[in-house]
Parts: structure tokens; C-alpha cells; sequence
């Protein structure tokens, strides 16, 4: 067998330092699953296409089956697990229960850290802007309709309105 | 029976639904299978066939069994020689001496580590010989093909089934006399159509985690139908059914694909051998080649005879359906085809035959809606060809043609009340179908129908000490909501709330049985069984309450979590007080399942091959009006808006109705233009990856518009409800191909309707008026 190549990482993810020994060559996804073991974020394709892994490094949308754990040292990492605040719902996940936007589930937690991060940059999206924002996110159950509702809902809350 | 309870409309106000398992969903902490582990837990990796058609001359797995690391290799020297298969017994868990597809499993390995596993993997030697590969369906039919399987006569297979070599099933429909009709037609219409084959293609690819204790084992899977999957481990490894436990953590979707009996057994073996817990998760490579659940291709040939005012008089058609290598659970495929391309038309003289063919591609199996879409999408294409041909509108041929409420369909069955002239008028209506549109944009419209299907179910249900109630139930959830919404049944019958309840499912050691995620069935039938089981509870509770206020049982009404005495609601006692005294007494238990309903009669039909699928129980019915703007430049379609109208009798849970709708439209839409498997001559997919294999994203999805034509179905699910979650999957594509061919002056005859193949039917249709020109 080849010597070990594991490197000492330390992760901080939705505000928790995660000390970790892993290989340099893996990918955030997997360590994130297994060594911080924080299963919510998904493995739909290992390749870019599908945005179940989605989470967010100091607030952007990062596929994160493509991305190396080492990359994200220093660097804020948000996962599904991390939108509940004080034992509360955040508004997309709340939104997304009650719009009719969850259906099998599997790729909801990349649907809620994309839509996190376009709200983020954009308050005030257009319909358009919430289509192109969450068009890296494959859903096959809902048709997306009732997922961008809660999207438009959720802007609405976070504004205030 | 005859439903008779007030049913509401539309517009009536109804609950918000949130559910249940949601919670679970958003926060991430629901666990799929593929988030479960066990201490001490090994990796599994198969081998795959190298060759879509070859003789196995030399395997050898002595060196990855030395493999430092590797705890298990097993081929079929090392589990029970059993053919298995629902329809024809014609498959192995690993292949003997002969592969067949290239995601046939020849070896398979467990490991400390999937990477070691996979280094073991490649270190199994296989040497074979190559046999003539079979991929064209027609050429596979004649009768100097190479079999697919020299052994198939030896076979055993289910009674209905018809088979000939290459043919694994051939059924046929025949009423009437339709050569005479069609000689006696004023217009005869011919036309032929292709689809290619497509995928289920779930977000979540599948995975199994096996783990015995002594001679039982447990196995978590991601399977839409746990009895099924039980059924086929016991069946290949030889165990008795109570030796065996399937668990479904949530499944992250299915749409078919995860249907049927997969690799349950396979890791289960493993995991004997190595004594050690084993998991298995799939690639999204592997999604794609492996697994015996490819929506399957079709070549279709429809004959139609009309009069001059549009009436059809006679049908002919001919269907060859790509099996490809095993028969999963495909074996009824020929049938129900040949009722979608008959269609639910008013035709009394009718003849479709179908064969569902060997090739040397994945086996097909049922993904939502088998056979329907792309058969939907032939019919409704040739239909609107009808009414090009007469001079008709497509609505109005189709109005005219339609089967409806006392009407006889193509294969003799009288329809009770259904609502399928009203489908077509709502999503007309909502569509603006009619109206001025530019001269790049057309609205396409298409009928449909799907069957409910009947099964037996099982469920159990419980209120404990404390009033708090559990619905323990055989039924699966995919993600449609269905299971959810048993708890609104429960409380219905129990005067409680769904919140009330606690649902245990999923479970085959569990709960009684039922047929799984699959045929739209899951509230048709584990809805009569939770009904018949909340019932005897409900019984329970007015014979406690009749003693608490001394009155008789059947005085007493259950309501708003109080047993009161009907026309006094101040003598009540509360649930939960009569769960109390249960406690020390009777417990509250209720069990149930009902008679499933019993298929309609044929008269007047003749069905060769007959699995029981020309007769429609409680069938449901939908048009599909899609609008489609088409840039002749380039070929590329753009669907802008889809207005559904659906009779799938009484909605339950209209949220997760509406949501039924909108996904199986947009999965519709994508099998309509960007939705097809490649093969190169050796019958290996050359796009199995989502980038090559596009499903369709949130900026490609259209405002889609659903009404609900909710109308008393005789003999169907609880409440007047029938399937639903495979209907909106069926005439989407069909409707596309109507805009289109109404854009570009004739259809397109490939499906998918890539940008490629619709550009070249307008340069088709161009060169064609061209010489017309020339001509005239």
C-alpha cells in the first residue's frame, strides 16, 4: 500500500470547527458525509450536474462534490443542517413545507443553499432571476413551480413584507 | 359500490397539507440510504459485463480474492442457481456463462474500501467470445435473428404469457372486423412513429446496506416496493420470507426506476460471505447502465380508418417495444401499449398487436407510466395527421372520437361516469386553445388515460393509553405524498386530527403487505386498508363511548376528538378519555384491507396474451393543451405555458395533487425534446451522464395550469379517489408534437424531438413544398 497522504484540516462548518485527517485529494462532499458526518448535504451525481451537494463557502454556491476539503480551510462552510437558528425553521425551509415545494426530498438541501445564496445577492428577485438562480439544481419530482414559489415567499419574508 | 359522500369542488376550502416527513426533508437530518452506515461496515463494487453479447470462456478471482482488504468475490458459482423474473424466469443475480447487456453483473466484490473494492474488481480476469449483438427491434423479429437467449424455450414463465425467441411477450387486441372497415373507409391514415428509450432518472441513485444477525438478515434499501424486493431476495437466495427485513429510509424519488427487485440480494450475499455488514451506492454512471429500469424504445405503426365527417371506423396498429436483455417486469408492456395506441377512442373495429422484443441493450421496466407516453405521443401525433387529413380541428376530431361516460372503448369496456369530454373542454379553455399567437408559437393538445390499479394492501391502525394514534402501514413513499396523506383518512374516519397520528411505514417486518410505490396505487388501495382499519378502531371507540353515556353504538358520532351522541353534542366523552380506559381493558387495535375492485368486463374483444390490462379499472383521463414557441432557425422548441385538465376522480390532497401534475408534465417535457438514450452499434449508451442525458432544469420549466374534473367514479379508491401520479406523464410530449407539427406542417417522427430532428423535419417539409412547387 502507498504511504499515507492524509493531511490535518480543520473545517468550520455552520460555525463548528471540525478537526480532520483526510487525504488532500478529497472532495469536500465526502468528508463533509462522513468525517464531519453531516449527511443532509447529497450525492446525486459526483460530477456538477445535479446541485444536491450544494452548499455555501463564505455565503457562495459551491457544488461541493467537486470541491477539495483542503480548499475550504479558513473559509466559512454552510450546510443544510445550519439554516435552523434557535430551534427555528429558516423561511425557505419553512416555505418549501408549506408551498408544496418538498417532494422526495433528496434534492432539497442544494435547492435551499442556492436559493440561500440568490436571496442573498439578489432580495428582490424576478421570477426569471429565481429560475436562472436555482437552474443548477435538478429536481425531478416537483416541477419546479412550487419550488420557486417559496422562493418568491421567501424573498417577500426576508424583506419583511 | 357507489360513492355517495359530498365530494369537494375546486374551489371549496380545504387545509393546508404540510408533510408529515417535511420536516425531516428541509432540515437534512431525514437519512436516505446512502447516509446509513454500521461499524465494521465493507464497500461493494461489481464487475460488469465487457461485452454486450459474449460467451464467458475463462473468469478468474483468485486474485482479487488475495487482495489484502477484500473480505468477499462472489459470481454465480457462489449463490443458488435460480432463474428468476415476475414474467419470464430468464435471469440470473450474475451472469452464467453468457452477458447480455453491458451492465450485466459478472463478479462483485466487498472491501475494507470502495477504492480497494474497485481494485479488485478490475483485478477479476474475464476472457469471452463474442456473440452477434441484437439491437434493431424489426431485425430482431425475423426469424434468421441471433437469439438473445439460445435457452429461451427452457424457460419458465408466467401463464398469459405469449413467446416466441426473440419475442419475450405478444399480446394482441382485437374486436371487430377491421380489415373490412378499412376497406369500407373513406380515408385511410397511416403512419409510423420511433421513440427512443429514456430513464427514471432520480436524483438520488440507488443504494443497499445489508446486515445479518444469525440466519436473518436486514436490508435497507432504496426500493419503491419492499415486499417486492423481499419477495426476490428470498426467491434467489432460497430463505423463507420472515428471515428477511426490508427498511426503506426515505427515498429520494423513484418515478419507476426503483421499482422491482435490484441488488437487494446481491449485497446480502456479500455481506453473508464476509461476515461483515455491506453497503452499496450507486454511481450516477451506474444509474444509468445498470439497473433493469430504462423506459423502454418503441417502434410504432398506426393504421387509421375514418369517414369524411372525421368519424373513426377502423384501427390497425403494430408495436414492436425493446425489452432489451431480461424481462424485468416489462412482461404486461405489449398489452397495455397496444390500449394506448387503440387510445380512448370510440373504435369498433380494432386490431394492435405488440412484441416486446429482445436486444442487447439494458432491460426495460416499468418507469411511470410504461409504455403511455411514448405511445400516447405516436397516437396523438397520428390523430392530429387525422385531422390535417380531413380538414378537422385536432380539438374537434378528438371531441367527436372520445370515449365518454356510457361510451365503448376500443376494447369493449363500457365506461361508467368518467370525465374525459370535460378534460378536453377545461384544458382548451385554460390553454386560450382557438386564440390569434404568433406565427413561431402554436398550441398543441392531446388526450390521454391510465388505468387504477387494483391490489391487495394492508395496514394496521392503533390509538395507545394517551390518545396519540399510529398508522402502521405496508405502503411506500417515494415522494408523492400519498402515504401522507393516509394520516387525513385515519382522522377522518376517528373524528381526530392527521397531526394525531404517527405513521410507521416502509417496514416489511413491520407492516402488513402492499404493493409498493408503483402503479399510481398507493391512496387507490392503502387508503381502503387504512379506512378498513381506522374503521374497526372507530367501532371500538363507539362501543366504549356508548358505555361512557349510555347510549347506543350506533347513535354515536366521532368527531372533533370527541365520541358524542348524535343530535346531542354535549354528551361527549374525549378520545382520549376512551384510549384511557382501552388501556386497562381492549386494546385499540384495528386492522385492515378491503377487497380490492374487480376489472370490468370486455365484450365484444378478443385479447391474445392477456395479463388483464385491456380492461381499465377506475380509469383515469387527461388532456394536455402546450403551447410551444419554435425557433425554425435552429429547431429548438420552447414550451411556454401547459394547461392540464385531469379526472383522477376525487382529490384527496390537492397540494401534493397539483404537484403530481406539474412534475409529471415537466418530466414529460423532457422526454419530449431532450430526453433519449444514445446507443452505438454494440447497444452501449453513449450519454450516460446528466450533462449528455438533460432533464429539464427551473429555467426550462413553463407555468403549468391544472384543473381537476372531480366527478362519483363507481368501484374506485377510497373516497371516489383514483391513481394519479403517472397520468400527468402521459400526454405532455404527445401535446409538444401537435404545436410543433403545427408550426412546421408535419410531425416530427423521432421522439425525442431533439433541435437536430426537428430542424430536419423543416427542411424536410421545405424541400417538400419546394418540389410541390416545382410540380405544380
Amino acid at each position: 500500500m502507498s504511504q499515507s497522504l492524509d493531511r490535518d484540516l480543520v473545517l468550520t462548518v455552520n460555525g463548528i470547527a471540525y478537526p480532520v485527517s483526510v487525504d488532500h485529494g478529497r472532495n469536500l462532499l465526502s468528508v463533509l458525509r462522513t468525517e464531519v458526518g453531516l449527511t443532509g448535504t447529497k450525492e446525486g451525481c459526483d460530477d456538477c450536474e445535479c446541485g444536491a451537494c450544494m452548499v455555501l463557502l463564505d455565503g457562495q454556491p459551491v457544488n461541493s462534490c467537486s470541491y477539495l476539503a483542503a480548499q475550504a480551510v479558513g473559509r466559512e462552510i454552510t450546510t443544510v443542517e445550519g439554516m435552523v437558528r434557535d430551534g427555528e425553521l429558516h423561511p425557505i425551509q419553512r416555505n418549501l413545507l408549506e408551498e408544496g415545494g418538498v417532494q422526495c426530498g433528496f434534492c432539497t438541501p442544494g435547492m435551499i443553499m442556492s436559493a440561500t445564496a440568490l436571496l442573498a445577492r439578489t432580495p428582490d428577485p424576478t421570477d426569471e432571476d429565481i429560475r436562472i438562480g436555482l437552474s443548477g439544481n435538478l429536481c425531478r419530482c416537483t416541477g419546479y413551480a412550487k419550488i420557486i414559489a417559496a422562493v418568491r415567499r421567501t424573498a417577500a419574508d426576508l424583506r419583511g413584507e | 359500490m357507489t360513492v355517495t359522500e359530498p365530494r369537494p369542488t375546486n374551489d371549496a376550502p380545504r387545509p393546508r397539507f404540510v408533510r408529515a416527513d417535511g420536516p425531516d426533508k428541509v432540515t437534512g437530518t431525514g437519512r436516505y440510504t446512502a447516509d446509513l452506515t454500521l461499524t465494521g461496515v465493507l464497500a461493494a463494487k461489481f464487475r460488469y459485463a465487457d461485452h454486450t453479447h459474449a460467451r464467458i470462456t475463462r473468469l478468474d478471482v483468485s486474485a482479487a480474492r488475495s487482495m489484502p482488504g477484500v473480505l468477499a468475490v462472489l459470481t454465480a458459482d457462489d449463490v443458488p442457481d435460480v432463474r428468476y423474473g415476475p414474467f419470464v424466469q430468464d435471469r440470473t443475480l450474475f451472469a452464467r456463462d453468457v452477458v447480455r447487456f453491458e451492465g450485466e453483473i459478472v463478479a462483485a466484490v466487498a472491501a475494507t474500501t470502495a477504492e480497494i473494492a474497485q481494485r479488485a474488481v478490475d483485478a477479476i480476469v474475464v476472457e469471452y467470445e463474442p456473440l452477434p449483438v441484437v439491437t434493431d427491434l424489426e431485425a430482431a423479429l425475423a426469424a434468421d435473428s441471433p437469439l438473445v437467449h439460445e435457452g429461451w424455450e427452457s424457460y419458465g414463465s408466467a401463464d398469459p404469457i405469449v413467446r416466441d425467441r426473440n419475442d419475450a411477450s405478444f399480446s394482441s387486441i382485437t374486436k371487430g372486423d377491421p380489415d373490412a372497415a378499412m376497406a369500407a373507409a373513406d380515408l385511410v391514415v397511416t403512419s409510423r412513429y420511433v421513440a427512443d428509450a429514456s430513464h427514471a432518472a432520480p436524483i438520488e441513485p440507488r443504494a443497499v446496506l445489508a446486515q445479518w444477525e444469525g440466519d436473518k438478515v436486514t436490508i435497507w434499501t432504496s426500493t419503491q416496493v419492499p415486499y417486492d424486493a423481499r419477495a426476490g431476495v428470498c426467491e434467489t437466495l432460497e430463505l423463507p420470507a420472515n428471515r428477511v427485513r426490508i427498511i426503506v429510509p426515505h427515498l429520494g424519488g423513484g418515478f419507476g426506476g426503483k421499482c422491482g427487485f435490484h441488488y437487494e440480494a446481491h449485497v446480502a450475499a456479500l455481506a453473508r460471505a464476509a461476515r461483515r455488514p455491506v453497503r452499496l451506492v450507486f454511481s450516477r454512471r451506474e444509474e444509468f447502465l445498470a439497473p433493469d429500469r430504462r423506459r423502454e424504445g418503441m417502434v410504432i405503426d398506426i393504421t387509421t380508418g375514418l369517414r369524411r365527417d372525421g368519424t373513426i371506423v377502423a384501427r390497425t396498429g403494430w408495436i414492436a417495444i425493446d425489452n432489451g436483455a431480461y424481462t424485468a417486469d416489462s412482461g404486461f408492456f405489449p398489452q397495455l401499449a397496444a390500449m394506448h395506441v387503440a387510445g380512448p377512442y370510440r373504435i369498433p373495429n380494432v386490431r394492435v398487436e405488440a412484441h416486446l422484443v429482445y436486444t442487447n441493450h439494458q432491460p426495460s421496466g416499468s418507469v411511470r407510466a410504461p409504455t403511455a407516453p411514448q405511445a400516447c405521443w405516436a397516437l396523438e401525433s397520428h390523430t392530429d395527421e387525422l385531422a390535417r387529413a380531413v380538414g378537422m380541428d385536432p380539438v374537434a376530431i378528438r371531441k367527436l372520437n372520445a370515449v365518454d361516460t356510457g361510451a365503448e372503448g376500443p376494447s369493449g369496456q363500457t365506461y361508467d361516469e368518467i370525465g374525459l369530454q370535460q378534460c378536453i373542454d377545461a384544458a382548451t379553455a385554460a390553454a386560450g386553445y382557438g386564440g390569434e399567437l404568433p406565427d413561431d408559437e402554436a398550441i398543441g393538445v392531446a388526450i390521454g388515460w391510465w388505468p387504477s390499479f387494483s391490489a391487495p394492501s394492508g395496514a394496521y391502525v392503533r390509538i395507545d393509553g394517551d390518545g396519540s394514534g399510529q398508522i402502521i402501514t405496508g405502503a411506500q413513499e417515494c415522494g408523492t405524498g400519498a402515504v401522507m396523506t393516509l394520516r387525513q383518512l385515519a382522522a377522518d374516519e376517528l373524528g381526530m386530527q392527521p397531526e394525531d397520528f404517527q405513521l410507521i411505514y416502509q417496514d416489511t417486518s413491520v407492516a402488513p403487505y402492499d404493493m409498493g410505490a408503483t402503479g399510481s396505487q398507493t391512496l387507490f388501495n392503502n387508503g381502503r386498508a387504512v379506512v378498513a382499519a381506522a374503521g374497526q378502531v372507530a367501532e371500538q371507540l363507539k362501543q366504549l363511548a356508548a358505555e361512557q353515556l349510555e347510549a347506543s353504538p350506533a347513535d354515536i358520532v366521532l368527531a372533533d376528538g370527541q365520541a358524542h351522541v348524535a343530535g346531542t353534542p354535549s354528551r361527549s366523552v374525549p378520545i382520549t378519555e376512551l384510549a384511557g380506559i382501552a388501556a386497562g381493558g381492549e386494546l385499540l387495535i384495528g386492522h385492515g384491507s378491503g377487497q380490492p375492485p374487480g376489472a370490468p368486463p370486455l365484450v365484444g374483444s378478443s385479447c391474445v396474451g392477456d395479463v388483464g390490462m385491456a380492461a381499465f379499472i377506475a380509469p383515469q383521463f387527461s388532456c394536455h393543451a402546450v403551447r410551444v414557441k419554435l425557433d425554425r432557425d435552429t429547431g429548438v422548441a420552447r414550451v411556454l405555458e401547459v394547461s392540464t385538465a385531469h379526472d383522477s376522480g376525487t382529490i384527496l390532497n390537492p397540494v401534493g395533487a397539483h404537484g403530481q401534475v406539474e412534475g409529471g408534465v415537466l418530466m414529460g417535457i423532457g422526454q419530449a425534446l431532450t430526453e433519449g438514450t444514445r446507443y452505438d452499434d454494440d447497444g452501449r449508451q453513449r450519454n450516460a451522464a446528466m450533462l449528455e442525458y438533460k432533464l429539464q432544469t427551473c429555467a426550462d420549466a413553463p407555468t403549468i395550469r391544472t384543473t381537476f374534473i372531480e366527478i362519483p367514479t363507481p368501484d374506485a379508491g377510497p373516497r371516489g379517489a383514483k391513481g394519479l401520479a403517472e397520468a400527468p406523464n402521459v400526454a405532455t410530449a404527445a401535446a409538444i408534437s401537435n404545436a410543433i407539427a403545427a408550426i412546421v406542417g408535419r410531425p416530427v417522427r423521432q421522439l425525442p424531438m431533439t433541435a437536430e430532428r426537428v430542424w430536419e423535419t423543416i427542411a424536410d417539409a421545405a424541400e417538400a413544398a419546394a418540389q410541390d412547387g416545382v410540380a405544380s
